[in-house]
């Protein structure tokens, strides 16, 4: 993420939680807290128990961070935020906490008599991992009334325009797949696309963990009563070349969409 | 195919489904949905820390040396840089890309404890990466990334309690440390759980080829086989090394070294010269009586004590005085006695010390700030008052300094005093680029504590030529001291690689 990136990033965060926006520049934004995103993230709990048992009017922090330093010609104390930086972090964790259930309804102005069919959207987050790792995001949608399911289901919708409440004169009808089966299935989709995919690492990583056994094997050989350290050794080996594959749904919901896709 | 699921999400959809909870907002699901892009790992090769670092630059070579740790060494190994290159930052980047990773939780630095609160600060400021220093009674399993010293670590109960922790990643600094296979330190890192590893040493070899063998058997046992094995097919002789080239290659699947002028940056040249100094009769006379003291008596006859005195004289009679002392309380009978103390009326007597005198030569010359290196407390302290009588202001440095002190003194070096008298244990970690001309005027057994102060000065950031004089008295014990020197950088140069200029110019 660019500096400017995570400039608009914490703007649309804040403003999304309702923190008023004292000032924004271009390389800064200054921003009051609410009480409850003061708890979250200035990790003060002593005030706040302090406050709530004194009953003393409770002042939540202002919030000065600077988004690209170099280019910083106000004199401004700040905290520095950047791509990897702990406040950053926190914020996306924050995100993560209040945006991954969303129940969506699409919008269109010129045809007032839609109607719409439901979804259940789920993205999902694939590691394979032994001493190395990597990661793959699928985005899955299973259309509630006829089973069907697609991929890239996120990225069809981004910039549609969506509501979170019903449109009058739409009809809307109930689903016939209920979301909690539907999400097995989907879960089980990915299974099998993760089963389809190409496992090459596995085997090296086995065979990484093989080549480490006979080496240490080698330092021993010969050996009767192997001392604690091989023990120590051999477990280590087998941790470090252990193959992994998990899989985490990030967020998904129920969106009613109208055309067919 | 095992595969491992979170199932926190789907309780949350019904939650939700069954209006006991509200839906989250669109644009926050879109935002995460965006965070989490940024932040996927798309591929098992590659460094993604530098991206997560903008305020660092790291070197090339330091780039270079994480990805080959990681990649092909499946992080395992020794970083073995030449001293001043950046091997902490190297560590750094490991360390973070697997923090990154998700492929360590709880990581364990160990350092000399001189450098703890510096490893601390690296890896707050520069990596982000909140290491904490332990303190007695911390509890470890709420350390994740801890930096203690390894004489803490080693003792009871810290070594319990860092037992029962599952590390991912130790991280040992200053790794020679632990050449000594019979030392508590080392049987305390052989029995830690090294999943990843990282040993840091500018000087994997010091003095033979097994000291090499020892540390990577601490790393990967069984890499050069066990000791039977590497004994007898590298030959029983500790200083010749056959083989040469199998074992080089052996040694760089589990180290990375980077030289100097393999990185690319315009480094500074190093003129090192060996000055032989000449004895005074009056010099040679004491000298040589001590060399004959094992032929006086039985009770002199400790070959070790002999060549110590030999040294101390070497390089002063007020460092010698000291050991001779000790001595003399030892002696039971008459003769005995008298030797020694015809050796002391001697020294009272003597007036000028070559080597001093040579080394004021220099500093006069040069007329510029200069390290002196000694093995000797009261040679120190000799050099101090001897260059003040002379009009040049000095201020010494040991080990035993704590961190303020040393700040201090490194201050008082670089604004006020011309010249700094530091002993050995004064040559890690501390950086004075702002000089460029180092006096050894006594040479240490071991040619890596050469490097190592020599790379006090000689590191980034220095902006002019290093000049390196090593003093050496000849027809004495340090004509012997550098031929063991010349042969020892043989050995490691034949099993590790080049070395930079430490003696001379060969």
């Amino acid at each position: 993420m660019y500096p400017q990136q995570i400039h608009d990033y914490l703007h649309q965060f804040f403003k999304e939680n309702n923190c008023p926006i004292l000032s924004r520049h271009d390389h800064f934004i200054c921003v009051q807290l609410t009480i409850e995103m003061d708890k979250r993230i200035m990790n003060r709990p002593f005030y706040w128990k302090y406050q709530e048992s004194t009953n003393e009017e409770p002042r939540p922090a202002q919030l000065t961070l600077i988004t690209d330093k170099n280019k910083l010609v106000e004199d401004i104390k700040g905290e520095v935020v950047h791509f990897g930086s702990p406040r950053l972090n926190q914020l996306f964790q924050v995100t993560k906490e209040k945006g991954s259930f969303v129940q969506m309804y699409e919008v269109d102005p010129l045809d007032s008599k839609a109607m719409l069919a439901p979804w259940l959207g789920v993205n999902y987050k694939v590691s394979y991992s032994s001493n190395q790792m990597t990661e793959k995001l699928y985005s899955l949608g299973i259309h509630l009334m006829t089973g069907k399911v697609i991929d890239g289901f996120h990225e069809s919708i981004q910039d549609i325009d969506l509501s979170a409440t019903m449109q009058e004169n739409t009809f809307y009808p109930p689903p016939i797949i209920q979301p909690i089966r539907a999400l097995d299935r989907l879960d089980m989709v990915i299974e099998n696309i993760i089963e389809q995919d190409d496992h090459t690492w596995m085997e090296e990583a086995k065979l990484r963990r093989k080549k480490e056994r006979q080496i240490l094997e080698y330092f021993y050989e010969g050996m009767e009563d192997r001392p604690e350290c091989y023990e120590i050794e051999k477990e280590a080996i087998d941790q470090q070349y252990e193959t992994k594959i998990k899989i985490e749904v990030l967020s998904g919901g129920i969106f009613y969409l109208k055309s067919s896709r | 195919m095992i595969i491992e699921r979170s199932s926190g999400w789907k309780d949350g959809l019904v939650e939700r489904l069954e209006n006991r909870e509200a839906w989250d907002s669109w644009t926050l699901y879109k935002m995460h949905y965006e965070a989490v892009k940024a932040n996927l790992i798309t591929d098992f090769y590659g460094l993604q820390c530098t991206k997560y670092l903008p305020n660092l630059t790291p070197l090339k070579h330091q780039l270079e040396a994480a990805e080959t740790v990681i990649e092909r060494m499946n992080g395992k190994a020794i970083l073995g840089d030449e001293v001043g290159l950046g091997k902490t930052i190297e560590a750094g980047l490991i360390l973070k890309e697997y923090l990154i990773r998700g492929l360590v939780k709880k990581a364990l630095i160990l350092a000399p404890a001189s450098l703890v609160t510096q490893w601390i600060e690296e890896l707050n400021q520069k990596f982000y990466i909140p290491a904490i220093q332990y303190k007695k009674n911390y509890d470890l399993n709420a350390c994740d990334i801890v930096v203690m010293s390894l004489d803490t670590a080693k003792r009871s109960p810290h070594m319990e309690k860092i037992y029962e922790q599952a590390y991912d990643l130790i991280i040992i600094d200053e790794a020679h440390k632990l050449k000594n296979h019979k030392t508590k330190s080392y049987e305390f890192v052989q029995h830690l759980k090294k999943k990843f590893c990282l040993l840091l040493t500018a000087t994997p070899v010091q003095n033979d080829v097994f000291e090499l063998f020892y540390l990577i058997s601490l790393l990967k046992p069984g890499h050069l086989g066990n000791y039977e094995a590497f004994q007898s097919y590298f030959s029983a002789s500790k200083r010749h090394v056959e083989h040469d080239e199998f074992l080089k290659e052996l040694v760089n699947q589990v180290m990375v070294r980077n030289r100097r002028q393999d990185t690319g940056i315009e480094w500074t040249n190093r003129r090192v010269q060996i000055l032989p100094i000449d004895f005074s009769d009056k010099e040679k006379a004491i000298y040589d009586m001590i060399s004959d003291l094992k032929n006086v008596s039985p009770v002199f006859s400790d070959a070790f004590s002999m060549i110590t005195l030999q040294r101390e004289m070497c390089s002063s009679k007020e460092a010698a005085f000291v050991t001779l002392t000790k001595m003399r309380q030892k002696c039971a009978n008459e003769e005995d006695l008298s030797y020694i103390d015809a050796i002391i009326q001697q020294m009272n007597e003597l007036d000028r010390n070559s080597k001093a005198e040579k080394a004021f030569e220099i500093i006069s010359e040069v007329n510029d700030k200069v390290i002196i290196f000694t093995e000797y407390r009261a040679t120190q302290t000799y050099l101090q008052w001897f260059l003040q009588k002379k009009g040049i202001t000095s201020v010494p440095f040991n080990g035993q300094f704590n961190k303020s002190k040393r700040e201090w003194m490194k201050q008082l070096f670089k604004e006020k005093a011309q010249v700094l008298i530091a002993t050995e244990s004064g040559s890690e970690g501390i950086n004075l680029q702002f000089c460029h001309h180092v006096i050894n005027y006594d040479l240490p057994w071991n040619p890596m504590k050469l490097e190592q102060r020599i790379g006090r000065v000689h590191r980034l950031g220095q902006e002019h030529d290093v000049h390196i004089y090593n003093l050496a008295v000849q027809h004495t014990i340090e004509d012997h001291i550098l031929d063991l020197l010349y042969e020892k950088i043989d050995v490691f140069e034949k099993v590790v690689g080049e070395l930079d200029d430490i003696l001379s110019q060969a």
